[in-house]
């Protein structure tokens, strides 16, 4: 038993220490952003000598991180709104409707799932400007809820299938009408999978760039975080002072949001996994 | 009658409509106008746009060079990505699978680069591979250091694919878990008793009752591979000499840089019909083993 004992902790440190090196990448990056250049050439390996944020609140206010910030907050904020308002509503009557519109419907939404969007993102960007939203906020949000909706109308109509019907037709017995049945019975039983899509749809919209590249460009007031640090640091690769302090801003949201919410995350992965 | 009809027309338009409006824009209608310009000659800005026909699709699968070194990269890529990444990650779902504090903390260090944005990884590497390995050239003297690392087609190879599976491991690591998970534990125990090792008890019992979930992985490692675009378009942007051009990122330069609207629309139908024959594989795959299972 002893010995048994022993080889699994043994194990477990080898697992531990390999997880360690799996990080090993941003805690470099995180040591490394407290050093002035020559520092990270010379002592790439080593801690800091002095930890100050100097250059966290240069990049802070060099690179107009209350706005970028404040755009992608927005973009998040409303984006998931939209999904989270009317993806249910579709996945419900649709769930609850046998009918040809139904199905076609049902359709329309799924089809996209299943064709690649590298098929279709280059005439997408054509109907954009044809709208003349090109660059805009409102031409982002709206294509990004268009992308979001199927997975999340997929995985609530899966959902709402295994929830049973009595419920409802004793609240419409109870002369409740449908829209109100709707909002008091089933919204509410939809909770579960209602969390799963907004914590998907959140880390999505956050750490989104190619949609944001595609649809804004190089519309500097548009721009969410990740877009705007891409342009500006992956073509003048020197600045390293100010683009690690920048990396390690943008990641922290991500960071903390996965520490409170992983339970979910790790649920909704396996569950939008099922899809393939 | 008649008026509860439409009421009930009224109600199916007020829940599904605005959904499937949102969707119609952003996806089924550029779908479509692809169809329609893969038929014609046209970069994409001006006016004038000439009905060439099915000259695009002759035009890719005979003179178009650079798509099938696109095809040959991708498929050199799904190899490499598809074995590597299923064998770490099932490997460590195995040691990680177990109830204890100290793996579900494993389990969340594995699963962090997932949730990181594409931004971040590739400056991440860029800096990694570029100062990192200077300064510790200049430590060591270790020749490896000293590789052009992303300015060597075969070695840009490899950055590309250990970057991605770095990314990507828990993704599949969660999917292993849960799979094992789910496998009885009087199984296990019955094994034991019967004298079999840690080693045999995973070959022989925990492989063929997670085939599921090895199958799903497989497959969604696969489509992943496939359509690889967005590593390449923020990370190598195809370089170096078009050494890591993937099948999607030889489509979007089509279009976007080149300005050949019409051969890219037509190329991106021929790439649909690739991913939907894997998708449809996937998918038959899939069913039959939720039904075995």
């Amino acid at each position: 038993m002893k010995i048994k004992g022993k080889k699994i902790s043994v194990f477990s440190v080898i697992v531990f220490f390999a997880s360690i090196f799996w990080l090993l990448p941003l805690l470099l990056i995180f040591i490394n952003s407290f050093k002035p250049y020559n520092d990270m050439m010379q002592h790439f390996l080593s801690l800091p000598q002095t930890i100050n944020f100097d250059k966290y609140i240069e990049t802070w206010t060099k690179f107009d991180f209350p706005k970028l910030i404040g755009n992608t907050l927005l973009y998040t904020g409303v984006s998931v709104f939209g999904i989270v308002i009317l993806a249910p509503m579709a996945a419900y009557k649709l769930a609850r409707t046998k009918s040809k519109l139904s199905g076609f419907c049902f359709m329309v939404i799924i089809m996209p799932m299943m064709v690649p969007f590298q098929s279709y993102m280059i005439t997408l960007t054509r109907l954009v400007s044809n709208f003349k939203l090109t660059g805009t906020k409102t031409g982002y949000i709206a294509v990004t809820v268009g992308l979001l909706m199927p997975l999340a109308v997929y995985m609530i109509h899966g959902f709402i299938k295994n929830v049973p019907l009595e419920l409802e037709e004793s609240a419409e017995i109870d002369g409740a009408g449908k829209i109100k049945t709707y909002f008091m019975i089933v919204l509410p039983l939809l909770k579960p999978i209602l969390t799963t899509v907004v914590v998907l749809d959140a880390l999505a919209t956050w750490n989104d760039i190619i949609t944001n590249q595609l649809i804004v460009g190089g519309n500097a007031s548009a721009m969410n975080l990740q877009n705007a640090l891409y342009m500006q640091f992956s073509a003048q690769t020197s600045d390293w002072e100010h683009a690690l302090p920048g990396i390690v801003m943008s990641m922290i949201p991500s960071l903390i949001f996965f520490i409170v919410m992983q339970k979910h995350i790790v649920g909704g992965i396996t569950a939008g996994s099922v899809k393939g | 009658m008649k008026n509860k009809k439409v009421t009930e027309f009224l109600i199916f338009a007020l829940f599904v409509f605005p959904a499937v409006i949102f969707v119609i824009f952003s996806t089924d209608i550029p779908f479509l106008m692809n169809l329609y310009y893969s038929f014609f000659d046209w970069n994409g800005v001006g006016k004038s746009m000439t009905f060439v026909g099915f000259d695009n699709f002759i035009k890719i699968f005979t003179a178009d060079t650079l798509f099938w070194k696109g095809v040959k990269f991708t498929l050199k890529f799904a190899v490499f990505y598809v074995v590597i990444v299923n064998i770490i990650a099932l490997a460590i779902a195995l040691v990680l699978s177990k109830e204890k504090k100290s793996a579900s903390v494993g389990r969340a260090f594995y699963y962090i680069p997932y949730i990181i944005s594409l931004t971040a990884i590739s400056l991440i590497w860029k800096f990694i591979i570029g100062p990192g390995f200077e300064s510790l050239y200049n430590i060591t003297g270790w020749e490896i250091f000293n590789w052009s690392w992303l300015g060597t087609g075969k070695l840009a190879f490899v950055v590309v694919v250990v970057m991605t599976v770095w990314q990507n491991v828990g993704f599949y690591m969660v999917n292993y878990i849960a799979g094992i998970i789910a496998v009885p534990k009087e199984l296990m125990e019955a094994a034991q008793i019967d004298g079999a090792n840690k080693v045999q008890t995973i070959t022989r019992i925990t492989i063929p009752m997670i085939m599921p979930s090895i199958s799903i992985c497989l497959l969604t490692s696969l489509t992943f591979a496939f359509k690889l675009f967005d590593v390449i378009m923020v990370f190598t942007k195809g370089g170096p000499a078009n050494s890591t051009v993937s099948v999607a990122y030889n489509i979007y330069k089509e279009a976007f840089v080149n300005s050949n609207y019409g051969l890219a629309t037509a190329k991106s139908l021929v790439f649909v019909v690739f991913v939907l024959i894997i998708t449809a594989i996937q998918m038959k795959v899939t069913k039959s083993k939720e039904v075995e299972s």
